[in-house]
């Protein structure tokens, strides 16, 4: 309940964000170019409008993701509103999850708005959407959480041009981290090795919520994958809201 | 506000008229490797590939640039590297190192990484052998290539037709005849059982031409000439009979050559 009101004012604050306008207008021109590049393509140009639309979707939401997720915490500490919100019969936790779950809807809400204008878009052309597109979108969801919840803990102890740079590594670093696998085979076995691979299952691999390539080239997906990265994606955001919860509850506002 | 938005628009357009020296293709400075793109690409790699392809589309297109063919290698494995799957630029730069470049070893060296990374389809050996027969006439190339692209599930009818011709322009009449007597069989319409047939037709002319020519030659050698008609090397002991075509028709003979021909064109049969 508590946490549903908190939710609800956040998602009532941030729809009304014009940052959030301006990267849906970037993001609706990003889709709309899908149309005209395909145009300068020679042959399959149904791949270049689903590539182009995918990124743009997945980029400006984790864009939206960070830029409103950094200032969620922030701003309330900023302008003082925490000290009044904190002193209702409201505890730290329900406070952070009411704000997590405010920004999931907005962003949700975002996501569907882009593809439904990526959908007709692509139907004007194609006329062919399969199920692969749904699921994909599904994972880029689950990715925006994970995302969210990474902005979120920044913003529990940092200014938003920090979180945003640390949520900005994070995304980068979760799209690298494949390439520590690759070092890690050419290892010798040892404890550098044992170290390797410690610190390579703790970061983030954002490439299991990718599934850009397959929906593309309708590729076979096996059906393991989505379970798994699925809970990855779960069991992830939830570590990271326990840490912002941790840092939160141990943060002084005085 | 109004004033300043109308004077930079005026200015652009008058900067647009002043003609600048430019270096055809120096927008190349340095193209980086398609395994370092993937790590930059941040998960966005079939994104960076389809960006690459359609601007190497609009660079080599580019006449005025005249050494443009000299990273043409590079810039497709960088496509190959960011999105293996991606089809149509192995056959696109194929395309281009044929007929641009008149680089026949670039074009193959795509094509075969096209297949080395999609095993599954026949389009690359297809293309290869394609490319093979009609440009360079090397039927010899050819004839792997097809072999390759027949094996491969889903490859068209046509494969094996071009895969037997090739067969046939080295020479081997015996496999070419047995690969066509198969098509003839298997065909499912009448086109191409027709083609089959003519196929069929051309292979037995050229096995019993040069059956005939060998007596003719035995001939010379013992009696110092050409006969005067071909039944003479049945008289003489040379040929059991003489062969006729598929169509039962005497083969043409010139006595004073010593050239033989079919009676009929194989195609307007």
């Amino acid at each position: 309940m508590k946490i549903r009101a908190v939710a609800s004012n956040t998602f009532k604050e941030a729809i009304r964000d014009r940052v959030l306008y301006l990267l849906l207008f970037f993001a609706v021109i990003s889709l709309i170019s899908s149309r005209i590049l395909a145009l300068l393509t020679v042959g399959d140009k149904i791949k270049i409008i689903m590539d182009v639309g995918l990124a743009s979707i997945s980029l400006f939401g984790v864009l939206m993701a960070i830029l409103m997720g950094t200032g969620l915490v922030y701003k309330e500490i900023d302008k003082k509103t925490i000290y009044t919100l904190l002193s209702k019969p409201i505890n730290r936790l329900q406070f952070l999850l009411g704000k997590f779950f405010g920004l999931m809807a907005t962003l949700f809400i975002m996501l569907v708005f882009m593809s439904l204008i990526f959908i007709i878009i692509f139907l004007l052309y194609s006329g062919q959407i399969t199920w692969k597109f749904f699921v994909s979108l599904g994972f880029v969801f689950l990715e925006l959480c994970l995302i969210t919840s990474v902005a979120l803990l920044f913003s529990c102890f940092s200014t938003p041009i920090l979180s945003s740079i640390f949520s900005l590594s994070f995304y980068v670093i979760g799209h690298l981290s494949w390439g520590l696998e690759t070092l890690i085979k050419k290892m010798k076995p040892g404890i550098t090795k044992f170290l390797t691979q410690a610190v390579y299952a703790l970061l983030p691999d954002l490439e299991n919520f990718n599934f850009k390539s397959e929906v593309v080239h309708n590729l076979a997906i096996p059906p393991k994958i989505f379970l798994f990265s699925f809970l990855y994606g779960i069991i992830y955001t939830f570590f990271i809201l326990v840490l912002a919860m941790l840092v939160f509850r141990r943060r002084d506002f005085i | 506000m109004v004033v300043s938005c109308g004077l930079f628009m005026g200015l652009k357009l008058i900067t647009d008229q002043i003609p600048r020296k430019k270096v055809p293709g120096a927008s190349i400075i340095y193209i980086p490797s398609g395994k370092y793109l993937k790590y930059a690409s941040l998960g966005y790699s079939s994104l960076f590939a389809d960006l690459v392809y359609i601007w190497s589309i609009q660079y080599f297109s580019n006449h005025s640039v005249p050494e443009r063919f000299q990273y043409l290698t590079h810039v497709f494995s960088i496509i190959s590297e960011l999105d293996p799957n991606y089809l149509d630029p192995y056959q696109v730069g194929a395309l281009i190192a044929i007929y641009d470049a008149k680089d026949f070893d670039t074009a193959m060296e795509i094509l075969e990484k096209g297949l080395e990374k999609n095993p599954e389809q026949w389009i690359f050996p297809w293309q290869a052998g394609h490319y093979a027969q009609m440009i360079l006439k090397d039927f010899k190339l050819a004839k792997k290539y097809y072999k390759m692209a027949m094996e491969i599930q889903g490859s068209p009818p046509i494969t094996k037709r071009l895969y037997s011709n090739a067969v046939y322009e080295l020479g081997d009449y015996e496999t070419a005849w047995k690969n066509w007597l198969e098509i003839y069989k298997n065909a499912d319409d009448k086109r191409v059982k027709k083609i089959a047939s003519n196929h069929l037709y051309r292979t037995k002319a050229a096995i019993d031409i040069q059956k005939i020519k060998q007596a003719l030659y035995k001939y010379k050698n013992k009696f110092g000439q050409l006969p005067k008609k071909l039944g003479v090397l049945v008289s003489s002991g040379i040929l059991d009979s003489i062969p006729q075509d598929l169509d039962g028709r005497d083969y043409v003979y010139n006595p004073e050559t010593g050239k033989i021909k079919t009676a009929v064109i194989p195609w307007k049969r």
